[in-house]
């Protein structure tokens, strides 16, 4: 599903974010990326997404070379992601539902279509009895299930959260990680970008620890 | 509901909520624009009109040639043709002695003379109408050469209200040229820097949107009716503010109208200028909005 071959990244003013990466995620495989503050995850994600372009290398998703989409064909492509952030990222002044129906809308689905999907998000994370209210009035682990929601809606065949327990405590954490179990489990493929290691080291997922922009270590959770 | 469509009717509300959302900030703009635009189009306006309000005698340049006394007839034709050949000669008229006479002595107090037709003193003539469009530079190079024409006794010479005021129109031309130019880009200028104001603001939002999978053109739709607004109202009141001055000065003027032409009771207002004025208005806050929107994504991505 997701393949980065050879990959660097060098911004301008000479900064090596990555270097020479290389792995691979098959579909339906969740994966754990590790590693400090600044050692090259943000970038990495980022590459996925296709906010930036490699500077040497390939970035492949279900074998399409990112480098080669631009426009709409990149906001196509996308449309196939789910994204999970650190900061839930919701708009304070749309509805829970129409939060979470945001990329169907941006996606051009038709309107009568839409409740049932986000019905089915929302039971998903269990929100379906905030629907109608504001996320200004949600706490903390609420609104991260709200963009948790929003990241799956649309049923994307890859996910990408980048620190989605950061800001959480330890309980809210594990159910943030049952969930993301949950949809491995439905055939979605997930990287993970994290640096909280007890999160990662409680599942048995594939780790990857990136330091200095390189791949230092490429591997199953240490309890399993 | 086709995709197309869909997207327009996010884009519409889109728009309106951010207007509603910014609602000082957007009246303050419409009042600048609308404003600023009324200049150079009330300009226009009175540049316009007054081709109206001007008599159709003081339109075209005329010149009565007297001729030699005697001149041979071929000597005249000769004449004749040559002025008729030029692209600014609009009509000419010979005018022999006796008609000058028989016209003369109908003038009060003339009747006398005539009598004087078996030795009539007066030359033959030319009446020479310039066309409407003629250069004044044309013109006065026509009357010089006529003047030093063997053929030609004399020449009265009745330029234009247009031509008398050639550099006065040129300099005023130019000026509410330079005027529009600027006003022109003015707005341009101020939907640009409030566009980019606007999406700096809702970087995050854009942000959010683009990994959402959003087009370019899909977050750039809202900026561009919220535009397209602006530019509307501050073109319907820019129109507004120009009927309102046209009364004013046609309040001003009214008895002064009157003696020109009994018909105007008013300043006459043209339907292109305010229509140019609207569309103007739309299309550089459209303009603007869409530089400023592209520039910005450009940089955020």
């Amino acid at each position: 599903m997701i393949e980065f071959e050879a990959v660097s990244k060098a911004y301008s003013g000479g900064r090596q974010a990555l270097t020479d990466v290389n792995f691979r995620l098959a579909p339906g495989e969740m994966a754990f990326l590790t590693g400090h503050s600044g050692a090259g995850k943000s970038t990495l994600l980022r590459l996925l997404l296709g906010l930036e372009k490699a500077s040497t290398g390939a970035v492949r998703v279900a074998g399409t070379n990112l480098a080669e989409l631009s426009g709409e064909k990149l906001a196509k492509y996308r449309r196939r992601v789910g994204v999970v952030f650190q900061d839930p990222n919701l708009e304070d002044d749309l509805s829970v539902f129409d939060n979470v129906a945001l990329p169907l809308r941006i996606a051009g689905f038709r309107e009568e279509d839409i409740p049932k999907r986000v019905n089915a998000a929302l039971s998903r994370v269990d929100l379906s009895d905030q629907a109608s209210a504001s996320p200004r009035i949600l706490s903390g682990g609420q609104q991260q299930r709200v963009g948790i929601a929003r990241a799956i809606v649309h049923r994307p065949a890859l996910l990408v959260a980048d620190e989605p327990t950061g800001n959480l405590d330890p309980e809210l954490s594990a159910r943030v990680m049952r969930m993301f179990t949950q949809f491995q489990q439905l055939g979605v493929t997930i990287l993970v970008a994290t640096h909280e290691r007890a999160v990662v080291e409680s599942l048995p997922f594939r780790r990857l620890v990136i330091e200095r922009g390189q791949l230092v270590s490429d591997g199953l959770g240490a309890n399993r | 509901m086709t995709r197309w469509m869909l997207d327009h009717r996010h884009a519409l509300a889109d728009a309106l909520k951010r207007t509603g959302d910014r609602l000082t900030q957007f009246i303050v703009l419409v009042i600048l624009l609308g404003v600023l635009l009324a200049i150079p189009g009330w300009l226009a306006q009175i540049w316009i009109g007054m081709s109206t309000l001007v008599p159709q005698s003081a339109v075209q340049s005329e010149s009565l040639i007297f001729l030699q006394t005697p001149l041979d007839l071929e000597a005249r034709i000769d004449l004749e043709r040559t002025l008729a050949e030029r692209s600014d000669v609009e009509q000419l008229k010979f005018v022999p002695k006796s008609e000058a006479l028989t016209a003369l002595s109908e003038v009060d107090g003339l009747a006398p003379i005539a009598e004087l037709v078996a030795d009539n003193p007066l030359p033959d003539a030319l009446r020479l109408r310039f066309q409407l469009t003629s250069e004044a530079t044309s013109e006065s190079a026509l009357m010089a050469s006529l003047q030093s024409d063997p053929r030609v006794l004399s020449l009265q010479y009745y330029p234009s209200t247009r031509v008398q005021y050639a550099a006065l129109v040129q300099t005023l031309g130019w000026l509410g040229f330079g005027l529009t130019f600027l006003t022109v880009a003015g707005v341009l200028m101020t939907v640009f820097l409030v566009s980019a104001a606007d999406v700096v603001d809702d970087r995050r939002r854009i942000e959010l949107y683009t990994l959402l999978g959003a087009s370019r053109r899909y977050i750039l739709r809202p900026y561009l009716y919220r535009a397209t607004f602006l530019g509307l109202l501050a073109g319907v009141l820019a129109c507004l503010v120009i009927v309102v001055l046209n009364g004013v000065l046609s309040e001003v003027l009214a008895s002064n109208l009157e003696s020109l032409d009994t018909r105007l009771g008013s300043v006459p207002m043209d339907g292109r200028i305010l229509l140019s004025v609207a569309v103007i208005a739309v299309l550089a806050s459209w303009i603007g909005a869409e530089r400023a929107v592209n520039h910005r994504l450009k940089a955020l991505h």
